[in-house]
């Protein structure tokens, strides 16, 4: 009997959530829907490689030098003979697993740091947490990277930490300012009235608020993501061990003086049609969540 | 019927305002008809959602749009249809001919320019006068709306002014131009009760002097009760009465104005125990049942209201117009 | 303010809320380096006290503190001085633990029924919660509760796992006052309760806020702008006027024979819904003064139609008019 009654208050058994709100306006969104189906194929590509379905053979050296496009070899072989196309494929999980580990980290510390800041606004803790993210905010990327690339002697999450360490700001500095709006509303004040903790204040009542706008946040930080990994492993600061859309370009470069571009092409399109569909899921995703389109 | 007489400023016919929304489209205005005259002041009375506040910005082709648009019915103002007017025909007449003020004035300020350089924006637009000419008259308006040290405080920034004084900001700068007919939105509802006094006796007192129309939107009959001549109510988009001030409070037609009335509390010597009230809720919009919008919350119901919608009609040997069957004696 | 160990008694028919000398404070941050250059008044030394049972008006104009001193009274937030006492009890000094304990006792009922409810959270969520929060009962009994406050608020059952937003303003009034509700307190503090609510749907909300504090016996500060709202609800009125009470005295008294003259220019301001009353009414000059910097002497002499000398330079107290009978009044003039 309880248990039933758990279970209908927490799925909502006839209750229109703001998610289900907009979950349906995401649903008539067109552009929303087939930006999501592209991403969700390039999700499948990337799953495949880390199930060892296809592109097992990335770093085999299998056939001729500069191989053009063919039967065997769809998108040609590289330099030193290797298959472009399945380095590509390995290149999609690589994306992946970048930009959903800097997506997932720099969100989760966003919202807790500056879910923090704002619910304490003006105190010493607040002010600790800005004076953090202006430190971090004033080095540049590049040299955090290497610096940080350099303390842990090579590792490969090197590139993941520090993307981290400076993602997370923009979303601390919008949940921050979303905090503070959020705790003066009444339902806050009514939440210390009946005497909630202020943990769950936070917890309970202020963050689900704002998941909108980390998901957003997310999002785009997937998406610059992979765009910095493809600067910073061609700067030779990236990815280590592996393969990735940054390394497939830093190797081309020699190539495209040779007049080779398969290598070059095969990078920057497959690159550009996940940032683009993800830009655009990100858009819609916005419009579906926007409260005031919801209602 | 609406009277069709022809000496009315202003003359409003069978208007209807739809909104698209996504779960259909939404009648916001349905049918809704009556007229003004030279000087007089109509009260357009309802709660929130009853197509007051939309009625009023069809006067002056504010409707947004999209999502908005007027869908048929006429608004003859001096002579031509503001409804198949093109947006240059109708800038010319806002803010001339017609002005509108809104509850929350902040909004209305833009906040980067001090209020004279926006009123002389106003009177430059619509009539030609020199920068100075322009200026001595923004002056003279802040003056006659009773703000003190005008030619002080005609250099000031919006967010300098108290809340009441921004409202009197507003109302200067609609009535610059002199125009024949003042919209006039919850003009009142943001400000304190002291500061409302001010404010509408102020309003009352310029009305006389312009020989200006007005329309007043409020959900308070006691503004009503103190300013207006006639009065509309209006229950989800339609007029449920429409008479003159006296007729309406002594003597209300309609279940809802009725109910409307008596559920007020009153400052009275002898403390009321119950409220009476009108039962329920008001329908949505987008579902309204087939026959009179009140019938559920009507007391009076018959077979016939739930089928089909009363029009609104004059009484006999009355003034009242009523949207009901069996409206009360 | 030291916390007497010894208990008073509970008694039933007593005072329930006593405040003494409440302030409250609010530092405005100057623009350079940031140094606290004023200080805002809101609430500047209010006491009265309540018997349970008993429902006072508090009107004012915005500006005034009326919300503040609810606040404050909740220990919402933290008075600046003074002492609130509930049972005898004083809530300052309270470690956070023993202030929740307190908070059974006193609740709150807000003004704008959009904000005071998490759009994120049903109806039985948030009726829960207090109950949660306190660990009352087990989860059968939990729901059971909650279904039986939302009856009586007067919503049905079904609306336990609905959305706030799913609900028209006058309902949502209903589930935060069920909320209120929830733990049974003896004082519950209504900011503005019916303002944001249209005519006919205040008229509701009203008569159910009558019925609750017939049947349960709560004690009620119900805070409004609204005379004819306070003139309904209350049985003690008090004007509050840049964060100090001007005039405290029965409703019947206030409205019948009000003292200070701005507790008249208030009552005479109110448009009268009777087409056949308009009569020349004194309309009150100028605007509410800054609490930042009031008006030394009486702070309401720069508006008052009656002020003398006096007035400017000396601020009055809060005083019974004649002695004996009750009626407060901070004003030289006023007998």
């Amino acid at each position: 009997m309880s248990a039933r009654a758990e279970v209908a208050v927490s799925v909502g058994a006839h209750g229109d959530s703001l998610w289900s709100k907009a979950l349906r306006k995401f649903r008539r969104d067109r552009v929303g829907m087939w930006s999501l189906a592209v991403v969700l194929a390039y999700a499948v590509v990337a799953l495949g490689v880390v199930l060892g379905l296809w592109a097992g053979d990335w770093a085999d050296v299998s056939g001729p030098k500069w191989a053009p496009v063919s039967g065997e070899y769809w998108f040609g072989t590289n330099i030193i003979g290797q298959d472009i196309f399945a380095r590509s494929l390995y290149s999609t999980r690589t994306a992946f697993e970048v930009g959903l580990v800097v997506a997932l980290g720099a969100t989760a510390l966003g919202a807790v740091l500056g879910s923090t800041a704002g619910f304490f606004s003006g105190s010493w803790i607040d002010e600790v947490i800005i004076w953090l993210m202006g430190v971090l905010d004033s080095v540049p990327f590049i040299l955090l990277v290497a610096a940080i690339s350099y303390t842990l002697q090579g590792s490969p999450w090197a590139m993941h930490i520090a993307m981290i360490a400076t993602f997370w700001i923009g979303t601390a500095r919008l949940i921050r300012g979303e905090v503070i709006k959020l705790k003066s509303l009444e339902y806050v004040e009514a939440a210390h009235a009946i005497g909630v903790s202020r943990f769950m204040i936070i917890f309970r009542h202020i963050l689900p608020n704002t998941f909108h706008i980390l998901l957003v946040q997310a999002t785009l930080s997937f998406v610059a993501a992979i765009k910095s990994e493809v600067i910073l492993s061609f700067l030779g600061l990236g990815v280590k061990d592996g393969m990735s859309w940054g390394l497939m370009i830093s190797e081309s470069t020699f190539e495209v003086l040779a007049g080779f571009f398969n290598n070059f092409i095969a990078a920057s399109v497959l690159m550009f049609g996940l940032v683009m569909a993800f830009n655009m899921f990100s858009d819609a995703l916005q419009d579906a969540l926007d409260p005031r389109t919801v209602k | 019927m609406a009277s069709t007489e022809n000496n009315a400023l202003l003359s409003v016919r069978d208007l209807v305002v739809e909104f698209e929304t996504d779960q259909g489209v939404l009648r916001a205005v349905d049918g809704v008809s009556f007229d003004i005259h030279p000087g007089e002041t109509l009260g357009l009375v309802g709660e929130s959602g009853c197509g007051k506040t939309v009625t009023g910005l069809s006067m002056l082709g504010l409707v947004p749009s999209p999502p908005g648009r007027i869908a048929s019915g006429s608004i003859m103002f001096d002579g031509s249809d503001l409804v198949s007017m093109d947006e240059t025909g109708l800038r010319e007449i806002r803010g001339s001919q017609i002005s509108m003020i809104f509850q929350e004035p902040m909004t209305a300020l833009n906040p980067v320019f001090r209020i004279g350089s926006q009123m002389r924006d106003v009177l430059q637009r619509h009539q030609k006068l020199t920068r100075r000419q322009a200026h001595s008259t923004a002056i003279e308006m802040l003056a006659k709306v009773g703000i003190p040290e005008p030619a002080g405080r005609v250099d000031d920034y919006p967010h300098q002014l108290s809340g009441g004084m921004r409202q009197r900001v507003m109302i200067a700068m609609a009535l610059s131009c002199g125009p024949k007919l003042l919209v006039a939105d919850e003009p009142t509802t943001a400000l304190d009760v002291t500061t409302q006094a001010q404010v509408l006796e102020q309003v009352v007192r310029l009305q006389k002097e312009f020989g200006m129309a007005m329309i007043l939107i409020t959900h308070d009959l006691g503004v009503v009760a103190e300013t207006c001549q006639q009065a509309v109510v209006m229950y989800c988009g339609r007029i449920v009465e429409r008479s003159s001030i006296e007729a309406l409070f002594a003597s209300p037609r309609h279940p809802y104005t009725a109910g409307l009335l008596a559920s007020i509390p009153r400052v009275t010597d002898e403390r009321q125990e119950v409220l009476p009230v009108i039962p329920g809720m008001v329908p949505d919009l987008l579902h309204l049942p087939q026959g009179c919008a009140f019938a559920e919350r009507c007391s009076r119901v018959r077979d016939r209201c739930r089928q089909k919608s009363p029009r609104l009609e004059l009484l006999q040997s009355t003034q009242t117009s009523v949207a009901c069957y069996e409206p009360n004696a | 303010m030291n916390q007497t160990p010894e208990v008073p008694a509970r008694s039933d028919t007593g005072t329930l809320l006593q405040v003494r000398g409440l302030k409250k404070y609010f530092p405005v941050h100057g623009g350079w380096l940031r140094g606290v250059q004023q200080q805002v008044r809101a609430v500047d030394g209010v006491s009265f006290e309540l018997d349970s049972g008993r429902t006072l008006g508090l009107v004012g104009e915005s500006g005034c503190g009326k919300s503040t001193l609810g606040r404050a009274i909740l220990n919402l937030q933290s008075p600046t001085a003074g002492d609130v006492l509930l049972d005898g009890l004083p809530l300052a000094g309270l470690s956070r633990q023993a202030l929740v304990a307190r908070r059974k006792d006193m609740q709150i009922i807000f003004q704008d029924p959009f904000a005071s409810l998490s759009p994120r959270r049903t109806v039985a969520q948030i009726v829960r919660e207090p109950l949660d929060v306190h660990r009352i009962g087990n989860t059968r009994e939990r729901r059971q509760r909650v279904e039986e406050l939302l009856e009586v608020v007067g919503l049905r059952s079904n609306a336990l796992n609905r959305y706030p937003h799913e609900f028209s303003g006058g309902q949502r009034q209903r589930i935060g006052i069920a909320r209120a509700l929830a733990l049974n307190p003896r004082f519950i503090v209504a900011d503005e309760p019916v303002s944001a609510l249209d005519v006919s749907v205040q008229s509701q909300v009203l008569n159910l806020v009558t019925m609750l504090q017939a049947e349960l016996g709560i004690a009620f500060l119900f805070i409004s702008h609204d005379l004819a709202v306070i003139r309904h609800i209350s049985d003690e009125v008090a004007v509050m006027y840049l964060g100090r009470f001007v005039e405290h005295a029965t409703a019947d008294k206030i409205f019948s024979s009000p003292k200070h003259p701005y507790t008249r220019a208030l009552l005479s301001s109110i448009p009268v819904p009777d087409p056949t009353s308009k009569s020349p009414r004194p309309v009150l000059e100028g605007d509410v003064p800054s609490p930042m910097s009031p008006p030394a002497g009486c702070p309401f002499h720069p508006r008052c139609p009656v002020a003398t000398d006096r007035c400017k330079t000396e601020v009055p107290k809060l005083r019974e008019a004649q002695p004996g009978t009750e009626h407060e009044v901070a004003c030289h003039l006023a007998t």
